[in-house]
């Protein structure tokens, strides 16, 4: 019981360190918006075309922080969700 | 992660993602099969939407690959429109998005990756192929191999953890508020998030190709 205690406290330790990637993620994102709202003010008639590369940018730099999320939910499905079962009967 | 297996065809088993595949197949083929039936030179109704949606594809296609890109105008809207209805389709409670499945996402990449070697062969032969590996250097060989791997694998991890992680998202949100407040929340992750991350797909898709073709 104390290894699948210690199993599931150290992937939810890893799990919060991981997704704070999302940060530098909303760090990055929030800059080219403000790049993109300097840039329609510079010259309004191209709002349509600087809207979706600014979408389509940030979609895809959106990406990084998807892997670590999807690295997260891997493990949470796969080790933590049998595990807890097992677990909560040992607990009793 | 255990695929939920909803019924058997003579024991080969059916899970959900597999049913809505199917459903949204039958819902595109039924659909543009009986919206194209009376086609007018001078459009009327839906076939102005029809017209509009292949023309802005068509534009987006040539643009970036040249006349010889039009080839490719068929599959790219295919994939665009599964890819949309499919994440759409996670809005309605009870229904399962196929994207929303590591299979399905990583079957279209593998789709888009062998169409885009395919096409660099039958265009411009296998040496030009094959050289291709090896530059600009040719150490840089494994470099090449690992980069085709990664390319695949970040452009399937993409679609999948945006339409996954939202389902997730708003898994948690329905176990705390049931009830009116998910509304705006489905609106933009299910909707507009769908969306989005479609067209990011279809993009990168035609860049991937266009990649292997000049």
């Amino acid at each position: 019981m104390m290894e699948i205690a210690i199993i599931i406290s150290a992937i939810a330790i890893s799990s919060g360190i991981a997704l704070l990637v999302g940060g530098a993620v909303g760090l990055g994102e929030g800059y080219v918006a403000g790049k993109a709202v300097e840039a329609i003010g510079r010259q309004p008639e191209a709002e349509n075309a600087i809207r979706t590369t600014m979408i389509l940018g940030q979609a895809i730099s959106e990406s990084g922080a998807i892997y670590s999320l999807a690295v997260v939910l891997l493990m949470i499905f796969t080790i933590v969700l049998p595990l807890l079962g097992r677990f909560m009967d040992l607990l009793g | 992660m255990e695929p939920n297996i909803v019924f058997y065809i003579y024991s080969f088993p059916v899970s959900d993602s597999l049913l809505f595949t199917w459903i949204i197949m039958a819902v595109l083929s039924i659909g543009s099969y009986l919206l194209t039936r009376n086609l007018e030179k001078v459009p009327r109704g839906v076939q102005h939407i029809l017209e509009v949606t292949v023309e802005g594809i068509e534009k987006i296609v040539v643009n970036d690959m040249g006349q010889g890109g039009k080839v490719f105008v068929p599959l790219i809207m295919a994939i665009f429109l599964f890819i949309l209805f499919s994440n759409v389709i996670g809005v309605v409670p009870g229904a399962v998005s196929p994207t929303a499945d590591l299979s399905t996402t990583l079957a279209l990449a593998l789709v888009v990756w062998v169409v885009g070697h395919g096409a660099e062969i039958y265009y411009k032969g296998v040496k030009s192929w094959a050289k291709g590996f090896f530059e600009p250097y040719w150490f840089l060989f494994p470099i090449n191999l690992v980069g085709e791997i990664s390319q695949v694998l970040s452009h399937s991890f993409r679609l999948y953890g945006n339409i996954f992680g939202g389902g997730i998202l708003l898994g948690v949100l329905y176990m705390v508020v049931p009830y009116v407040a998910p509304v705006p929340l489905l609106a933009w992750f299910g909707v507009l998030m769908g969306a989005i991350q479609a067209a990011v797909f279809t993009m990168l898709a035609i860049a991937y190709i266009q990649m292997h073709m000049d």
